[in-house]
């Protein structure tokens, strides 16, 4: 029986948001979903690195000239976690940003449509015919489309 | 303070200057990378030359370890370390224009800086920290052509990289609870009370997990083809050369040193032998130049796992193997796709109209396959004889399986090797010469590396013997305890 306390109901908090952040990334359909799902996760984990420095009752860990020291907390998690929390932010912008563009190219954001279309204009570029596309095998090879002029890899 | 620290600190440095400078004076920012690169390697090179292969460290900052980060340089470290700017200088974006230019430039050395982070960090937070910079600066690398399918095969990337790094994150949690250190020398140290349970299998298993996104390690590798795809041929052969065997080089560190149990080797065999076989399988179907390549490098990764699964100094050096045979062989046939990127259809022809660069990818297909002479069989000897050795039936499952991908591996290269010679009308462009002479050169190394295997062969043995005792690793972090380290 795992005892009722205020650090297993810590623990409990970190790892469900890490939990819950993690399964929408996977589950959901929508781009723009899963990095928000990320948000989450992100915080869960931020909670499960500030706790394994947790100690009970004790201060932050600053140290002042002539006070006898107290119980601290371990500042090495809460370090890492800044570190942690700015990286964070950063490939968010970047994830955010990126989708954008890639809105603006195809005018969706679903997970399977934006895999399809881009597999479609991959093979299009590459003169295959796509192994996504909706066509029957009979149909014979896809319109090559005027991409690929456009250059050598496309 | 020893000058290793240059290696990192100039690139990255330079990645930051590289956009005022191009303001200011265009033509001096031109040269900023490369000299950098330069600096970097002839460090490196010193460092070899003068300290030989006994290891060293850094205390960074004069903090001593291990509250302090230290970098760790041995044998090992620098091999990779030294890879990282001669690999940068062999696939710069000379060919880059415009605003482009500075922008791709800045990436690849912010790119490459981080990347001999990896290499050489003996700290684990630390080694997450590189690990997050070589992923932004991918990222950013994949989407440099800047069409819409490159953007959208950037994001599929980066949240595959996200979700990984936010294994590792969790991973680390784990090993700090358990522990209260990231040292790796001092984890070293703890870990045989503190993490061969359970926990510390779970930490391994999430690790490996994160860093696989980079190393291509099955199940997160679904982002390979999209990106190599999609992003120039150069940036293809960095990511697929020189960052995975850096991942790979993190994963062989943790498991040396860190987690050193059966299960935990038996997880990446498992890994491996499933990644070989998804990648080859779907490398024979693939229909495209540069997704054959592309697949095929998941499987050659696979095979570096299931190599180093052995365990011991002689998995070291399968592994240390196949690594290094890839970092020669795959970033040249990169180099040579950059031209032929179409369907490989319409590639008949294309030997006749360059016959030279047809001779290369002749000669890279033979040693990806293993035929004698060239090092790829050496490589495949070596980890079928471990495998062999280990003789459990997980261990003749995966030779079983590499020997079937090997007859995989020869269909699909030599297929493509009798259409390059097929006569034909319309056969595309000849690759470009800056592409010719990269694939030259790397090929001269292969057929050096072939002439002088005995040599070579000793050497790597002797960095896996090193690499493979963590003893070495904790005396030399920790010189003051002796009692760690045995009389010799």
């Amino acid at each position: 029986m795992i005892p009722f306390t205020l650090e297993t109901v810590l623990y409990a908090g970190a790892i469900g948001l890490t939990a819950i952040g993690a399964v929408g990334m996977v589950m959901s359909n929508h781009m723009f979903r899963m990095v928000l799902a990320l948000v989450v996760a992100e915080a869960g984990v931020n909670l499960l690195l500030i706790l394994s420095g947790y100690r009970g009752g004790a201060v932050a860990p600053i140290l002042e000239a002539g006070a006898a020291p107290l119980p601290m907390v371990d500042p090495v998690p809460q370090a890492l976690v800044l570190t942690a929390i700015v990286i964070g932010v950063g490939v968010q912008a970047l994830a955010v940003g990126l989708l954008i563009r890639a809105y603006q190219a195809y005018g969706t954001l679903d997970v399977r449509e934006l895999r399809r279309r881009m597999e479609d204009d991959l093979c299009a570029a590459a003169g295959v015919t796509s192994p996504t596309s909706l066509h029957a095998p009979g149909d014979g090879p896809l319109p090559v489309p005027e991409a690929q002029a456009q250059g050598v890899r496309g | 303070m020893s000058s290793v620290v240059l290696a990192i600190v100039l690139p990255l440095l330079a990645a930051f200057l590289l956009q005022p400078l191009d303001r200011v004076a265009p033509s001096l920012a031109r040269l900023l990378g490369p000299a950098t690169l330069l600096v970097a390697a002839w460090v490196l090179a010193e460092t070899w030359l003068t300290r030989g292969s006994v290891p060293f460290t850094v205390a960074l900052g004069g903090f001593a370890p291990p509250l302090g980060i230290v970098l760790y340089v041995d044998a090992l470290a620098l091999l990779f370390a030294l890879a990282v700017p001669v690999f940068g200088l062999l696939f710069w974006p000379w060919s880059a224009a415009g605003e482009d230019r500075v922008r791709e430039q800045a990436l690849t050395l912010l790119l490459l800086a981080a990347a001999a982070g990896l290499a050489l960090s003996g700290d684990l937070f630390n080694i997450y920290v590189f690990y997050e910079l070589v992923a932004v600066a991918s990222f950013g690398l994949a989407a440099a052509k800047g069409t819409a399918r490159a953007q959208v095969a950037a994001v599929r990337y980066l949240l595959i990289g996200a979700f990984g790094s936010l294994l590792i994150l969790i991973g680390i949690a784990i090993v700090y609870t358990k522990t209260g250190t990231l040292n790796l020398a001092q984890l070293a140290q703890l870990a045989p009370g503190t993490l061969d349970g359970p926990a510390g299998l779970a930490a391994f298993a999430l690790m490996l997990i994160g860093f696989g996104v980079k190393a291509e390690l099955f199940p997160v590798n679904t982002w390979v083809p999209e990106v190599y795809a999609t992003a120039p041929a150069r940036v293809s052969a960095l990511l697929a050369g020189l960052i995975s065997k850096l991942a790979v080089l993190v994963v062989i560190r943790l498991l040396v040193l860190v987690f050193d149990q059966p299960s935990a080797a038996q997880l990446m065999l498992v890994l491996g032998i499933l990644g070989t076989l998804a990648g080859e399988l779907a490398a024979w179907r693939a229909r495209d130049f540069p997704r054959m390549l592309a697949l095929s490098s998941i499987g050659q990764l696979g095979m570096v796992f299931i190599a180093f699964s052995i365990g011991g100094e002689l998995g070291l050096l399968a592994a240390l193997g196949v690594a290094l045979h890839h970092l020669l062989v795959k970033p040249a046939l990169f180099a040579l796709s950059n031209r032929w990127s179409g369907s490989l259809e319409a590639l008949a022809g294309a030997g006749r109209r360059s016959p030279l660069s047809a001779a290369l990818f002749v000669l890279f297909a033979l040693s990806l396959v293993g035929v004698p002479p060239l090092p790829g069989f050496w490589v495949k000897l070596l980890v079928l004889v471990g495998l062999a050795q280990q003789g459990e039936a997980l261990h003749l499952a995966a030779m079983a399986v590499i020997l079937a991908v090997t007859v995989l591996e020869a269909n699909y290269l030599f297929r493509l090797a009798l259409r390059l010679y097929r006569r034909a009308d319309g056969a595309p462009e000849p690759p470009a010469r800056l592409d010719l002479a990269t694939a030259g050169l790397l090929g001269a190394g292969l057929i050096a590396v072939t002439l002088t295997i005995t040599p070579v062969g000793e050497g790597l043995r002797q960095i896996a013997a090193q690499g493979a005792d963590a003893s070495v690793y904790v005396g030399t972090v920790f010189p003051q305890p002796v009692a760690l380290r045995d009389g010799s």
